[in-house]
């Protein structure tokens, strides 16, 4: 960790717009360590080989989702994290996009960043945004014949808790 | 070195345990114990920040029935606990202005009713009388664990 | 919100990840009423004495903690996110406190950084602690390691006792600094026990770690290899165990851990063995870590005070809990509750590792690979 140049959080923002210039909408550093990146969701696997071979981010630390339903939209955010390169290795990148709240679906990352297996499970079943291409999508935390609506979305409320 | 393994056990054999004999000692608690609130009725003055804080929200509040004139609470309202509920926390404790709450060393307030359970404020305002004497003694090797506990009298002040 | 407990309608059939079913396979479910599974289910496919593929169920203790923890203040949220891993309760609520204190501006003063290091540092000994009596000794057949551990358990507890006033549930740090000080004799007994727990760790070498038993049944099992580790995402002394350095301690120094000398203990070999090792040289670094913090305790306020809205915005937090790296993202909406608080622990991570690992193993290899991993299964949960 003692030679970390100054301006690595801007070249790894540099080198993806330059890479993906229509794909990466905008981009954000804050404090030391934190990069957020927002993109397009139809190139997420195109972006998630390109950092994971170029840049050397190579694991998933979570996946969430966030509704937002003033806004008619889901945003799906992917917590990513490099062991094996010790310049970057703390540095939290976080990739960013929108789907709509209706229908989201969007490619899953499991061919490329294995790591994302079961965080992308929970995250269709509380959100119900479906991924593609994901080996074993199935129910992991609620009941096996739980077929209400997916528990997290900002329409399920319980106004015995008090007010939110 | 299956031996070394088996001696560490079998050594214990020829020591003497120890065991605290609750109900008859009782630990010493420390100053600051999270048990069950003492509410006193001079200082309370009835702003709810207690319910307000409260995490699972246990707190209500109801009249006092003690027949005494409390000037600081011109509405005679005081707090009432339901320990079903409590997590003890004390954020109530901590958030208290006046500082009507205090923490106190009693936790043994299981009850075969149920509705005993919420506790009324003049019967927070006794303030607990069975505290214990035991804590524990470091003996370096000897001994069975190398602890034990003994009254707090006959150990030397540190 | 519509259940439907219709007993009559099957569950999901078991699908795993890795192998199909073939004739001379079983599906053995070693369930939820198994003493050692912990609070989860694990169905193996066993073929003889092979375990051919495993798929983990878990679910068991899911009681939605991220959707409650937006009906609750700020304040009121540290009692319920402390919870999940209630051993562990000060990293807990520790990762939970930093993002709510950037969004917010409070800088907790330096001797409130030194009393949370040193909670934390008494906690990540108790919690390594039980994890050697329960999951590397009971699921294993050892009962002494059993009662040795969990009794010197109980005098760090009557230690923590007396610094929180809560044997576990310390809900200690709130956003501004901890709620008390260091009381009069704290110091003073916290050395004694220190003393006498560094004697009790060779005792443990002799019986548990250097046992001829336990080295017959640790010793290359479960081999996780360092380009595996890193590929799965795997955190914590798991990812020490296969020779990856890396701690949130040294990465991103939070508390005053930037002013204390420790190490970080890797092996490299990456079986189970390896992965029992570094718990054991962690809690010796553990020891080091409160020693010097004493010593170099500063004077001063210990906590300062935290506004009561959490403003709009979006933060990261994260601690290095006994069972990996915990990160909490915390987004606020310029109300007193949180909006959104998504948590990614070091159980939850450790799952991919379930179907990794357990393939072409005996079945008696499973208990002990599930105890080396130190998977929690209320935290993975929440």
């Amino acid at each position: 960790m003692a030679n970390q140049s100054s301006t690595r959080k801007e070249d790894l923002v540099n080198k993806l717009k330059t890479r993906f210039p229509e794909a990466i909408k905008s981009s954000k550093i804050e404090g030391k360590r934190r990069i957020t990146i927002t993109f397009d969701k139809d190139k997420l696997l195109d972006i998630a080989q390109f950092m994971r071979d170029e840049l050397g981010f190579d694991h998933v630390k979570g996946v969430a989702g966030v509704d937002d339903p003033t806004h008619k939209k889901i945003e799906v955010l992917y917590f990513t994290g490099s062991l094996s390169i010790p310049e970057i290795e703390d540095i939290i990148l976080v990739l960013q996009t929108e789907l709509a709240r209706d229908n989201p679906t969007i490619a899953s990352a499991v061919s490329v960043w294995e790591s994302a297996h079961f965080h992308e499970r929970e995250t269709f079943e509380m959100f119900g945004v479906k991924f593609e291409g994901h080996p074993d999508l199935r129910k992991l935390l609620t009941l096996d014949n739980w077929d209400g609506p997916p528990p997290m979305l900002k329409d399920i409320k319980f106004p015995e808790m008090g007010q939110r | 070195m299956v031996f070394g393994a088996m001696y560490e056990g079998i050594k214990h054999i020829f020591k003497r345990t120890f065991t605290l004999k609750y109900p008859y000692q009782k630990p010493l608690l420390p100053k600051g114990f999270r048990g069950r609130h003492i509410l006193y009725l001079e200082k309370c003055t009835g702003c709810g920040i207690c319910a307000w804080i409260c995490p699972e929200r246990c707190i209500s509040f109801v009249q006092a029935a003690d027949g005494k004139k409390h000037p600081q609470n011109p509405e005679n309202r005081f707090p009432q606990y339901w320990y079903a509920r409590c997590c003890f926390c004390h954020f109530c404790t901590d958030y208290c202005p006046t500082g009507a709450l205090d923490y106190s060393p009693d936790y043994e307030l299981a009850e075969y009713d149920r509705e005993l359970l919420v506790w009324s404020p003049e019967r927070l305002s006794k303030v607990p009388t069975n505290v214990g004497n035991y804590r524990s003694v470091f003996h370096g090797n000897k001994g069975s664990m190398g602890v034990t506990y003994e009254p707090v009298e006959k150990q030397p002040k540190t | 919100m519509t259940t439907n407990l219709d007993q009559t309608k099957p569950p999901a059939p078991p699908i795993t990840i890795t192998a199909a079913k073939e004739p001379s396979t079983l599906d053995v479910s070693v369930g939820p009423q198994h003493p050692g599974s912990g609070h989860m289910r694990i169905i193996i496919r066993v073929d003889g004495d092979y375990i051919v593929s495993v798929d983990p169920d878990i679910g068991y203790v899911h009681r939605g903690c991220e959707k409650i923890a937006e009906y609750r203040t700020a304040v009121s949220n540290i009692p319920h996110l402390e919870r999940p891993c209630i051993i562990d309760a000060i990293h807990l609520n520790w990762g939970y406190v930093l993002p709510i204190q950037e969004l917010q501006g409070v800088v907790v003063p330096p001797r409130g950084q030194y009393i949370s290091t040193i909670a934390a540092e008494m906690n990540r000994i108790m919690s390594h602690l039980y994890w050697l009596a329960i999951n590397a000794g009971v699921f294993s057949g050892h009962t002494t390691i059993f009662m040795y551990a969990f009794g010197d358990r109980d005098l760090f507890i009557e230690l923590a006792e007396m610094l929180t006033g809560a044997r576990l549930t310390y809900s200690f740090l709130p956003p501004g600094g901890p709620r008390r000080d260091l009381p009069a004799e704290f110091q003073h007994r916290l050395l004694q026990l220190l003393g006498y727990f560094e004697k009790r760790l060779v005792e443990y070498d002799r019986i548990f770690l250097s046992n001829p038993l336990v080295i017959a049944r640790a010793k290359g099992v479960g081999i996780l290899k360092r380009e595996e580790a890193i590929k799965l995402g795997l955190t914590g002394p798991v990812l020490r165990g296969s020779g990856v350095k890396y701690d949130v301690r040294k990465v991103e120094p939070y508390g005053a851990y930037a002013d204390l000398d420790f190490e970080i203990p890797t092996f490299e070999e990456g079986d189970s063995y390896a992965r029992f090792l570094v718990r054991f040289e962690e809690m010796k670094e553990s020891i080091k870590i409160i020693r010097q913090a004493l010593e170099k305790m500063p004077k001063g306020p210990i906590a300062r005070k935290a506004p009561l809205i959490i403003p709009e915005g979006e933060a990261i937090g994260r601690v290095e809990s006994s069972r990996g790296e915990l990160t909490y993202m915390v987004k606020g909406d310029n109300s007193d509750k949180p909006s959104r608080v998504k948590i990614m622990n070091g159980s939850f991570r450790s799952l991919i590792a379930f179907p990794y690992l357990l393939r072409k193993v005996h079945v008696a290899d499973m208990p002990i690979i599930y105890g080396s991993l130190d998977y929690w299964p209320l935290e993975a949960d929440r």
